[in-house]
């Protein structure tokens, strides 16, 4: 749109549309958050008074919210150890070796991406179902690690390529071991990079509804399940709270990922979030060498 | 998109030559390689179990019989009466979202590359935040603005929009403008990383040359940007075909799509067969779309190169 530069009417009418798309994005999230803390809880927006009400009521005796945090939390926490164990590798293998049929290799990894969720959940479930592993946490995560992996592949590639190879050539002509290498220069150096891919590990996991639903059972319910069966079925408001949780999580994700990019001096350069990344948009051919 | 394109990285064309045997003994004998076998064999073991395999058992499900022998019936019933009806619903809700998520994300992400870096950074920030925050949230947080009393439509009424209020929910409206939010990240992005990679110098020497803004925009801008409306279009219709929340959430009973139907054979009706019949047939249509988009990308480099040769 670059020659509507020379018209004023052009130019405000793409300003307009802008912030109104924008808008689109970000309303969505105020809404929830600020009608979390509003007295009627379907009532008029902006509300007309306030309370910490349904907050309190989430934590009130004979609430479900807690049991679903918790094993939402759970499940989260193994996924990201699953996902830093296998992007680590993976990225090593990808980025650091001759890998015959790397490819192949890559492709593998990322397609969970693009696969549609659904048909990676049924398979799940078809896994599972004979094993009578519906209702495991450890099934919930071995399957959310299929999502989160790909990610956390990605991050840790682009954290391995910034690294100077140089670095653990050096270490290695001062006879130091594969094992010291990684210890002493790798991890260190990749930390941040470790920090974000757990990160996003931990949210994508936090977050997920497909797989989490089929591979449930009556009560193994994760939080995202739980709000969906509530939405679905019997509106209690204390959901609006549950939901401004979730973004308040993802949020405070999101700023940690970034203060890790700032303390490290590697966020400097592309801005603060390692969007193309970590939106799971394999980034340009370049990622592909 | 590296996905979309399985980079045809070529192993040292010497292979070719030698023997089957020798090479095998070379690759086993480098220890870098050596090294990166046993690096990739945690993640390529985990994903054949857990992803390749599940989806070829649902593959062999959706072609097995009551008897166990060979069928087609579960794909013949797919396409049949009212799932038929729902497949075509994914495909045109499909449609409608990446189309819609391409204009807007189109328009946004040209008005985010004119901005000064610190407005533009602020601005991804908007669009990056949602995307991370649950889908799920967010579909309920539209149901909270589009209802009848919502604030689009208290909006709309205030201002004396024709026709305020309007029913905004449990239709297709609603499913379209929740599908559209979630996919618009994707296709913000993806423009955006090509818009900010075009010569700023073409456009103008265009104009120098006395071209007028429509020209330029459409023989100079446009096909600069095309393989970045190609990939954000196809991948957000693609991602929208296995889509199950916001149409669950916010759809009416003709805005059901596959997933939900899948959800509901297999929780519900305890239909295994036909339900992978049906994932098998998303998966079928998505690599539909992938191969769309290598063709989309090899036609337009050949086009490039031909460009360039004369």
């Amino acid at each position: 749109m670059i020659e509507l530069r020379s018209t004023l009417a052009g130019r405000i009418t793409l300003t307009v549309l802008a912030i109104l798309i924008l808008l689109v994005l970000a309303l969505p999230i105020v809404v929830i958050v600020v009608t979390s803390f509003g007295k009627d809880a379907f009532g008029s927006f902006p509300p007309d008074s306030w309370t910490l009400g349904w907050y309190k009521q989430l934590f009130a005796e004979g609430s479900k919210w807690p049991a679903a945090l918790s094993l939402s939390a759970l499940v989260a926490a193994m996924t990201t150890v699953f996902s830093l164990v296998l992007g680590m590798t993976a990225a090593t293998a990808l980025v650091r070796s001759e890998l015959p049929l790397r490819s192949a290799v890559y492709g593998l990894v990322l397609a969970p991406l693009v696969i549609p969720q659904v048909v990676v959940a049924l398979g799940l479930f078809l896994l599972f179902e004979p094993a009578a592993m519906l209702g495991s946490p450890i099934a919930i995560a071995l399957g959310h690690t299929v999502l989160a992996s790909p990610i956390a592949v990605m991050i840790l590639m682009a954290t391995l390529k910034g690294i100077d190879e140089r670095l653990e050539d050096a270490a290695a002509s001062m006879g130091a071991s594969r094992l010291t290498i990684a210890r002493r220069i790798t991890f260190p150096l990749a930390a941040p990079g470790l920090v974000a891919a757990g990160i996003f590990a931990f949210i994508t996991s936090f977050d997920e509804f497909f797989i989490s639903q089929f591979l449930s059972s009556v009560d193994t319910v994760t939080l995202p399940v739980e709000v969906f069966n509530v939405l679905q079925y019997n509106v209690d408001p204390s959901v609006t709270a549950v939901s401004a949780i979730l973004i308040a999580v993802a949020v405070v994700a999101l700023a940690l990922v970034a203060a890790v990019r700032r303390l490290s001096g590697s966020g400097a350069q592309d801005g603060l979030l390692p969007t193309e990344t970590a939106v799971g948009l394999p980034a340009g051919s370049e990622t592909a060498k | 998109m590296a996905v979309l394109a399985p980079v045809s990285d070529s192993t040292a064309p010497a292979h070719h030559k030698t023997p089957r045997k020798k090479r095998l003994n070379r690759v086993w004998s480098d220890r870098r390689t050596r090294f990166g076998l046993f690096n990739a064999a945690p993640v390529v073991v985990y994903l054949l179990i857990l992803f390749v395999y599940p989806i070829f058992s649902t593959l062999m499900l959706s072609i097995e019989g009551e008897d166990g022998g060979f069928t087609l019936h579960w794909y013949a019933d797919a396409f049949r009466g009212a799932n038929l009806e729902i497949l075509l619903t994914t495909l045109r809700i499909s449609a409608e979202t990446s189309l819609l998520a391409l204009v807007t994300g189109f328009l946004l992400a040209a008005a985010i590359s004119r901005l000064k870096p610190l407005w533009a950074g602020l601005a991804m920030l908007v669009v990056v935040v949602p995307h991370f925050i649950s889908a799920l949230v967010r579909t309920y947080g539209w149901i909270i603005l589009l209802g009848d009393n919502g604030v689009v439509n208290n909006v709309l009424t205030d201002i004396h929009f024709p026709g305020a209020p309007f029913q905004l929910l449990y239709n297709e409206i609603g499913v379209v403008i929740g599908t559209t939010a979630v996919m618009l990240p994707y296709t913000v992005l993806l423009l955006y990383a090509v818009m900010k990679g075009i010569d700023r110098r073409l456009p103008a020497a265009a104009a120098g040359m006395g071209a007028g803004r429509l020209t330029i925009f459409r023989r100079v801008y446009l096909p600069l940007v095309a393989p970045g409306l190609v990939n954000a279009g196809v991948l957000s219709f693609i991602l929208c075909l296995g889509y199950y929340l916001t149409p669950a959430l916010m759809g009416g009973e003709k805005q059901t799509m596959v997933a939900s139907l899948i959800d509901e054979q297999v929780m519900k009706q305890n239909q295994w067969n036909g339900a992978s019949a049906l994932g098998i047939i998303l998966l079928l249509l998505t690599f539909a779309g992938l191969v769309l988009l290598r063709l989309g990308r090899s036609a337009g480099e050949a086009l490039r190169k031909r460009g360039a040769a004369s």
